[in-house]
């Protein structure tokens, strides 16, 4: 049997730091602004 | 004037199509040739399949923009190649049935100078007894029409949950050789997602099944990458995400037979189990769609243009070796036949050389192995790429393909939705690159460019895959300036 239910259970648990920076506007925009630039990289320097 | 047909209007034969049409203009033919009278955004099949997005948002009729492209389109099925022409003429040729309302069932020869075979796969629910909405035990989101299905028995779910009955909630893979777990996440996050939103997520287990060998394989064997400030691998960043939402996994499963409500699986150590299921997605593995080939006097050769398992031969090192010979220099670049210069294979119609995960199997030799993916940005990268080949051909007499593009080269950008709405949804955005870990270019991190291989969770994300949604759905359609928008 495959053991990753008990390494799903001991994994570690987003800090409350974090969970709030996956939900804040201005961070997540500015990630948003960031994704979009390395999509853009990625797609015309490596196709 | 020369014509190129095309067979399949996916993401790289419409790719392909469009961008042939740009650099040919009206001196030569474009002919696609495509049994589905629309066009499907599939990655966002997932936010039908949660009735959170409407079937008529992610398809569009192909008709009315080859028409306004000058493009020819045949709504047919192609059922045999003859690349060396028949006995009235040496032009390659393709059959094809009508399946348009109008000509269907009628057949047709149809003579080409180049062509691209871009049908996608055939989706081989037959594989798993008792797998696919046709058996009746499972759903799919493979297509608008199964992901519609899938809406409705959610929704008859989430009834029972609102009604005190618990159920059991199984989505994955439904055989050892599947592909697209990406597709099997983001659908079995959505369905979290959409069951936390209805207020019935304590009654409810839900159940990730996946011949992957470990979660975060993706059927690219993983990724490593950095996050604040430390490498983490793809493992253990699912496993942190599977326990931040309460979702169980079962990994290197295959699974054999679905029985109404039973889904029987084996595992690496032999192992055979059962997973009961009130509600279960499963994709099905993927197979080519049994085009036949002739050569001039009439034999059957489809050998020595198609792969045992149906897809074209392309121009790839399809030698066999062990895992641990396998280089990312195996991987095609022209997508160009070996046999036939003027016939090409891109997207998932492309025979990969092997798989990009380590394969493994049972003791009694049941195949645990994920097919490599080979969808979205890679495959529309395909699609221009032979189009760029093709039209060099054509335009300057060019003799060997002029553009290249190899998954050992190329990158990926893969956005999985983790749940929808634009203040309440997640997805996880990965980068990688190259695609197939190139293990003598980038030894010591896992054969990827350390860079250019990311991962980040967040609303950012889902805003991203959104946006994707839109901005592709324009390009496929050609509006102004479609070109500009990336592969």
């Amino acid at each position: 049997m495959d053991d990753t239910q008990r390494r799903i259970d001991a994994a570690p648990l987003p800090v409350a730091r974090e969970l709030r920076r996956r939900r804040n506007l201005i961070l997540q925009f500015l990630r948003f602004v960031r994704l979009n630039w390395t999509m853009y990289r990625l797609a015309r320097h490596h196709h | 004037m020369s014509r190129v047909v095309i067979l399949g209007a996916g993401v790289s034969g419409h790719t392909a199509a469009l961008f042939l049409k740009r650099r040919l203009g009206r001196d030569h033919e474009i002919v696609v040739v495509s049994p589905n009278s629309q066009w499907n955004w599939i990655p966002s099949n997932i936010w039908v399949g949660v009735g959170k997005m409407s079937p008529d948002r992610v398809v569009f009729p192909l008709a009315p923009i080859y028409r306004r492209k000058k493009i020819d389109f045949r709504q047919a099925r192609a059922v045999a190649l003859r690349p060396e022409g028949d006995a009235d003429n040496p032009q390659g040729a393709v059959d094809v049935v009508y399946t348009d309302p109008k000509r269907v069932g009628r057949t047709e020869r149809i003579r080409y100078d180049y062509l691209i075979n871009a049908t996608g796969p055939k989706l081989n629910f037959a594989a798993t007894p008792g797998l696919g909405p046709d058996a009746g035990n499972t759903v799919s989101v493979c297509t608008p029409s199964h992901a519609v299905d899938a809406a409705e028995h959610l929704a008859a779910v989430i009834d029972k949950l609102k009604a005190g009955e618990p159920q059991t909630l199984v989505i994955g893979v439904g055989h050892g050789t599947c592909t697209c777990e990406g597709a099997a996440f983001e659908y079995a996050f959505n369905v979290e997602h959409e069951l936390r939103a209805a207020g019935v997520r304590d009654r409810a287990e839900v159940i990730y099944l996946t011949n992957e060998h470990e979660l975060g394989d993706f059927g690219v064997g993983g990724m490593t990458f950095s996050q604040a400030g430390r490498r983490i691998t793809s493992e253990a960043w699912m496993e942190s995400l599977f326990r931040e939402r309460k979702m169980k996994a079962i990994t290197q499963a295959a699974v054999t037979e679905i029985e109404p409500g039973l889904i029987h699986y084996r595992q690496i150590d032999g192992s055979a189990n059962t997973q009961r299921f009130d509600f279960a997605m499963l994709l099905p593995p993927f197979r080519g769609v049994g085009l036949e080939v002739f050569d001039r006097g009439g034999a059957e050769i489809t050998d020595t243009v198609f792969a045992p398992n149906g897809f074209i031969r392309v121009d790839a090192n399809y030698q066999a070796k062990p895992f641990e010979e396998w280089t990312a220099a195996d991987w095609p670049k022209t997508y160009q036949n070996p046999s036939y210069r003027n016939v090409f294979g891109i997207g998932i119609a492309f025979a990969p050389p092997h798989a990009i995960s380590r394969p493994y199997a049972t003791p009694d030799g049941i195949a645990i192995a994920p097919a490599p993916p080979r969808t979205g940005m890679p495959s529309g990268s395909m699609g221009k790429v032979v189009a760029m080949t093709i039209a060099d051909m054509i335009l300057r007499g060019a003799a060997e393909p002029t553009h290249t593009a190899s998954m050992g080269e190329m990158a990926a950008a893969c956005i999985a939705s983790t749940g929808t709405g634009m203040r309440s949804g997640t997805a996880a955005a990965m980068s990688m690159s190259p695609i197939v870990p190139d293990y003598s270019r980038y030894p010591d991190t896992s054969g990827r460019d350390p860079k250019e291989t990311t991962g980040n969770i967040g609303l950012a994300a889902h805003w991203v895959k959104r946006m994707l949604h839109t901005m592709f759905i324009y390009k496929a359609k050609a509006y102004p300036l479609w070109y500009l928008i990336p592969e």
